[in-house]
């Protein structure tokens, strides 16, 4: 059972570490940017309402942003990748349940999110030491893994489940840019919902990676736009609601070859 | 025992756009015994692939029912799953690994941590020894169809299913393929074949099934196949110079035939003698 089980978890890790200049590098050069543009150049121009220095607000909203952006490409690329090349049929066939390739896809899925959130956060921190000559201390440090964990496994899964259901190339970029960056960016990654339109900010309510970013956010700095138990309960119930899209997906989507 | 058994095998199709069903297969019914190749021959479209298909678990029946070893396929997938080894018709392209990778990894599915001796060992029977760190896109098509054969062997099956292997395979390839087979089934492995090169069903299989829209039309020796469908073709000449062609069931004996058309031997100057072929018995049956 276990052996199955970790060497899919090895192959899904070797995957994406065989092109990690595609899969961790270069999402980490674009949080750099972000960090050194919207971060430094932009950020001592924002004014936070209790004062906080802006920088302080974004690096917990782009460690989650590259989280779930590679949890979500490193489970949806790989089976599109397989679905071209056909060997999606070795999965198939071999004696692996369902259960163990979705926790198995999840796990490598978190492993990479949590790679290039990880860089993402030291290299925030390095700007920050800059700006302020002193560390952002994280403050609820078991809730920070939670919220990793959590928003690893909901994006992998969300990849397991488009990437299964879409039956062309069009459709997985359209979730990915239609729905995805969307939800991201609405979500708080680069903003507080208080400088949002009343409109917005009852429309945020209903984004679940509002929930996300916001706890991710108050386990970091002791604060956020979100009530914790509420951005936990969300949370959970996110990652219960994508785990049973994977597994639909994978019994219902299709394997067939593009 | 009976390796593998498919009774009243049924599968429809239902599209989900129209009401049109397809019916690929219409109650098919067969046995596979211990260590015998058992060769599934059919024209494109018959219903051979959504067989092997059936078996691997890929598709559920409609009807019917599959077991191997003693298990049916439906209610212990993972079982038959663990104990059959499959070469699909479709060559498989990784782009990630090499060959050592991906044979590593295969093994692992199924549950075996340190294969490298039996990896080893197929590895230099497929003579893909010299190419084991290459990517697949760096293999030519046979080596590709050899790498498909080796894993499908890594967790060493008692059942193995061959979708057409040497389907666009040169010839000195088809032999040494069809040579590797014959080794598997001496160590025990039982093998179903699919393939529409009859010239391979003649020389490894025990038993043939001619499948035809859905319905096996005739199960049987390769060889009785022929005699039963084919036909012997005599070319004779006498010792008045006459010269006669004459063309039979390929059961009947020669001496039968002679009888028939009042020769006898000791006329016979020159004689040549086409046996049947399976080619021939099977086109009959499939255009019946």
């Amino acid at each position: 059972m276990i052996i199955p089980f970790m060497t899919l978890v090895e192959k899904e890790i070797s995957r994406f570490m065989k092109v990690i200049v595609q899969t961790v590098f270069s999402p980490i050069l674009s949080s750099f940017l972000y960090l050194l543009i919207f971060g430094v150049s932009l950020g001592s121009s924002i004014q936070m309402k209790n004062g906080e220095v802006y920088l302080a607000f974004l690096i917990p909203g782009l460690v989650v942003m590259g989280l779930i952006n590679n949890a979500f490409q490193n489970t949806s690329s790989s089976i599109i990748t397989s679905k071209f090349s056909g060997d999606i049929e070795d999965i198939r066939v071999a004696p692996i349940n369902h259960n163990q390739i979705v926790w198995a896809m999840g796990i490598a899925g978190v492993f990479r999110g949590a790679l290039v959130g990880f860089i993402t956060g030291i290299v925030g921190e390095i700007f920050f030491y800059f700006q302020n000559g002193t560390l952002l201390a994280v403050e609820h440090p078991l809730m920070m893994l939670f919220f990793t964990l959590a928003g690893g496994f909901i994006f992998s899964f969300c990849g397991i489940f488009v990437a299964f259901i879409a039956k062309t190339f069009d459709q997985l970029s359209a979730f990915a840019s239609f729905i995805l960056l969307p939800l991201t960016y609405l979500g708080g990654v680069f903003i507080s919902i208080d400088n949002l339109s009343p409109f917005f900010q009852k429309l945020s309510h209903a984004n679940p990676l509002f929930y996300l970013i916001n706890g991710f956010r108050y386990s970091i700095l002791g604060h956020s736009d979100v009530q914790v138990p509420l951005a936990l309960g969300m949370t959970l119930i996110s990652l219960v609601v994508t785990f049973s899209m994977a597994r639909f997906a994978l019994k219902n989507g299709s394997y067939s070859r593009w | 025992m009976d390796v593998l058994i498919i009774k009243d095998l049924k599968k429809t199709y239902q599209s989900k756009d129209s009401l049109v069903k397809t019916e690929a297969l219409k109650g098919v019914s067969l046995e596979i015994r211990a260590g015998e190749i058992f060769g599934l021959l059919g024209p494109n479209g018959a219903g051979k692939t959504t067989l092997i298909n059936t078996i691997t678990t890929l598709e559920k029946p409609t009807e019917g029912e599959v077991m191997v070893f003693g298990k049916s396929v439906v209610h212990d997938p993972m079982f038959t799953k663990k104990k059959i080894g499959v070469v699909h018709q479709e060559v498989i392209n990784t782009g990630f690994f090499s060959i050592e990778e991906i044979l590593k990894f295969q093994s692992g599915y199924y549950g075996i941590k340190n294969n490298l001796e039996r990896i080893n060992y197929l590895l230099e029977k497929l003579s893909l020894t010299p190419h084991r760190q290459k990517k697949v896109k760096q293999l030519s098509g046979g080596m590709k169809r050899r790498l498909m054969i080796a894993k499908a062997l890594v967790h060493s099956p008692k059942l193995l299913l061959l979708d057409e292997p040497t389907a666009g395979v040169d010839v000195e390839l088809r032999e040494s393929l069809w040579k590797f087979v014959l080794e598997l089934k001496a160590s025990g492995v039982s093998i179903l074949l699919t393939t529409h090169y009859l010239e391979e069903a003649e020389k490894l299989c025990d038993r043939v099934s001619i499948i035809n829209k859905g319905n096996l039309i005739y199960t049987g020796k390769p060889r009785e196949v022929i005699e039963k469908y084919s036909t012997k073709k005599i070319y004779l000449k006498t010792s008045s110079g006459q010269t006669h062609t004459l063309v039979d069931s390929a059961a009947k004996s020669i001496q039968d035939i002679l009888k028939e058309h009042h020769i006898s031997f000791s006329d016979i100057v020159d004689i040549q003698i086409e046996e049947g072929r399976l080619e021939e018995a099977f086109t009959k049956m499939v255009n019946l």
